[in-house]
């Protein structure tokens, strides 16, 4: 319902959009503008604008709000159009009678309103309310449904004022149905007539390649605009989780800088949710790890794993396609790309089905690359529903995940398979040691062992792709660099390190890399990751090898 | 590191051929020293000092490419000896277990002290 906002104090950082939306009717009026799309991540605060507009216009004398979500919907078109009718009539009444309890009182029938109506002189309203009776008695689906949506229109041509129209998660729309899934295609479009009257803005939100989709239809293409909502700056994000923090009557340890909220990167509903974990765990005093081991909880079991895991589900057929969009998921998150060709050949699918899964995951929103929640949320789920791990495992590898971070740097490379490009990637060690001050002799060490491993694929992968991604994760008693590049396999035991003696003796000149790589390296691992082979190398680091 | 272009410039002192690696020893640098010390070979030089004073890091492909130079060399019965290694490059062979299949010197005027010497 939109009366169940947040406090608007502790709404931050929306004040000029907000702003800008309640000046919406007076600009469509005047031909300045047309509807609005919110656009921005799920959780970033699309509904929570809505609902803030709505109680900012319910409180004054203007325009009449009407919020409508299609996501708890019943989207069986009959029971939708009787849903949509119903909420309007009392949303308006309630607006005209600034009592916010008349638009809750959802179980109530909209017939009861009917003295009131009489009382207000909605002759207008009781003529609406019996012309959709009608549609209803004919059960006349099409007719039910223009009546339907038509409502606030006719309501803003009657009554004088304008209506505006709030439709959250709008995308769902597509999937008003008659009599099974499917069968009722382009029903939104009938939201046409009144989206493009001057007398009824409307602000849309939804999955953004969904709505794109949808406002692309010839009958709802033409003046609707994109408002972005980015993310929370971090310094209000804190303030956020403080203030939540404050109302669960929670605190954080003196002095905590709550560095780690940088992972929610600004999103209000993982905010939100991450407090509340907090609570249920009854962790008090809050520092750095225990801001850790609540978002293991939240991203494994927690309120944000079950909404992207709803999310998904919403995706899904049945459990099988379940599994095969998790595992596209994980593809993306690990950053092994996810082009349709290369997928379907690793995944054993036809091409058709993994462009088909991939666009899927596109429009609902689940395809991010600049969101660590929801990734680790993807890899909850791969480990749960692929690798058959327990929450309590899926914890503790996101935990552990993170409890390293803060003294780890990152940093990633990808260098072409060409002449000397392993020697950008040497030069990039140098770099990364030198911070870390580390000796020459070390790094001299490390840039060779890298350049061994580069020069292994260049050779021997065959990769179509020729590119390597290079990672370095420096930390201060280790260093570990991954190289992975798609091609052809090889394992550790396909490289046998003959004695020098031997290999001169037999006249074999070649096959010095591993002998130099596992010399060099304190560990040595290679996994196959789909198509692509990882290598990853470890090298501890001795006091010693630090230079003063 | 010194991730130069490679270059190789080479001088004949007496009958020795002295030869200066610069930069990445990889596998084409590799085969331009291989040429290098085969265009001394095939005039009847037998005696050869490379100096890797210039020299930065040296790939695997880049070693087996001075094996086989030692192995041209040994087919004509000549000689060649290394120089002006840093420790690093001397580490990396001795962790192949190459060192005693090599002589090193610390700097290229003991090399070729060692060369004319008639020791070969």
């Amino acid at each position: 319902m939109p009366f169940n906002s947040i406090p608007a104090k502790d709404f931050l950082n929306r004040e000029s959009e907000l702003a800008y939306l309640r000046r919406l009717p007076e600009m469509k009026s005047d031909g300045l503008t047309g509807n609005v799309i919110l656009q921005g991540s799920r959780g970033i605060g699309k509904t929570e604008l809505l609902k803030q507009l709505y109680c900012t216009l319910f409180r004054e004398e203007g325009a009449i709000p009407f919020y409508y979500s299609f996501r708890t919907a019943n989207l069986k078109g009959n029971y939708f159009a009787r849903d949509y009718f119903a909420r309007f009539v009392r949303q308006y009444l309630a607006f005209l009678r600034k009592e916010p309890s008349l638009a809750e009182n959802v179980s109530e029938p909209v017939q009861k309103l009917m003295p009131l109506i009489s009382s207000l002189g909605l002759e207008w309203l009781l003529e609406c309310m019996a012309d959709f009776e009608a549609h209803l008695d004919n059960n006349d689906l099409y007719w039910q449904v223009v009546a339907a949506i038509s409502a606030p229109l006719t309501a803003a041509r009657k009554g004088g004022s304008p209506v505006f129209v709030m439709l959250d998660d709008f995308d769902a729309a597509e999937n008003l149905y008659e009599s099974v899934r499917g069968d009722a295609h382009g029903l939104t479009s009938l939201f046409s007539e009144p989206m493009k009257n001057s007398l009824c803005p409307h602000v849309i939100t939804g999955a953004s390649a969904a709505l794109e989709a949808i406002f692309a239809d010839q009958a709802l293409i033409g003046d609707v605009e994109r408002l972005r909502l980015g993310a929370l700056p971090e310094d209000l994000a804190r303030q956020l989780f403080r203030s939540l923090l404050g109302k669960l009557k929670l605190s954080c340890a003196e002095g905590e800088t709550l560095e780690f909220l940088r992972v929610l990167q600004g999103n209000p509903r993982y905010i939100r949710n991450l407090a509340a974990t907090a609570r249920k765990m009854q962790k008090n005093n809050l520092a750095e790890k225990d801001l850790v081991e609540c978002y293991s909880v939240e991203v494994s079991e927690g309120e944000t794993a079950i909404y992207w895991s709803s999310v998904l589900s919403r995706n899904t057929r049945d459990v099988a396609h379940r599994r095969v969009m998790i595992k596209l998921l994980m593809h993306a998150v690990e950053g092994t790309g996810v082009e349709s060709e290369r997928l379907s050949r690793v995944m054993g699918l036809r091409e058709s089905e993994t462009g088909a899964a991939l666009d899927e995951l596109q429009t609902s929103g689940m395809l991010r690359d600049k969101d660590p929640l929801l990734h680790d949320v993807i890899r909850g789920l791969f480990l749960k529903e692929i690798e058959g791990r327990t929450a309590e495992q899926v914890r503790e590898t996101i935990e552990k995940k993170y409890t390293r971070v803060n003294t780890e740097s990152c940093f990633e490379l990808v260098i072409p398979m060409e002449v000397n490009a392993e020697l950008v990637a040497a030069g990039a060690v140098e770099q990364i040691g030198k911070n870390l001050g580390l000796d020459n002799d070390f790094l001299s060490f490390l840039q060779l062992a890298l350049i061994e491993v580069c020069i292994n694929a260049i050779e021997h992968s065959g990769s179509h792709d020729r590119r390597i991604l290079v990672k370095f994760i420096s930390r201060p008693d280790d260093i570990e660099i991954t190289i992975e590049s798609a091609g052809r396999p090889f394992t550790l035991d396909s490289l046998q390190a003959v004695p020098a003696d031997e290999k001169l003796r037999n006249g074999q000149k070649r096959g010095w890399g591993f002998r130099l790589i596992s010399g060099i390296m304190d560990n040595v691992k290679v996994e196959r990751v789909g198509d692509r082979t990882r290598v990853m190398l470890t090298k501890n680091i001795k006091r010693k090898e630090v230079l003063q | 590191m010194n991730p130069a272009q490679f270059t190789v410039d080479s001088r004949l002192d007496g009958d020795t051929a002295v030869i200066y690696p610069k930069g990445y020893l990889n596998n084409l640098a590799g085969e331009s020293l291989v040429a290098e010390c085969g265009r001394y070979t095939g005039k009847g030089i037998r005696k050869i000092v490379l100096n890797f004073g210039g020299t930065g890091l040296i790939n695997s492909i880049g070693i087996s490419l001075l094996l086989q130079i030692i192995e041209d060399l040994r087919t004509i019965e000549g000689t060649v000896c290394f120089s002006d290694m840093s420790k690093f490059q001397i580490d990396t062979l001795d962790m192949l277990g190459l060192l005693k299949h090599l002589r090193i010197f610390p700097a290229e005027s003991e090399a070729l002290q060692y060369l004319g010497a008639g020791t070969v």
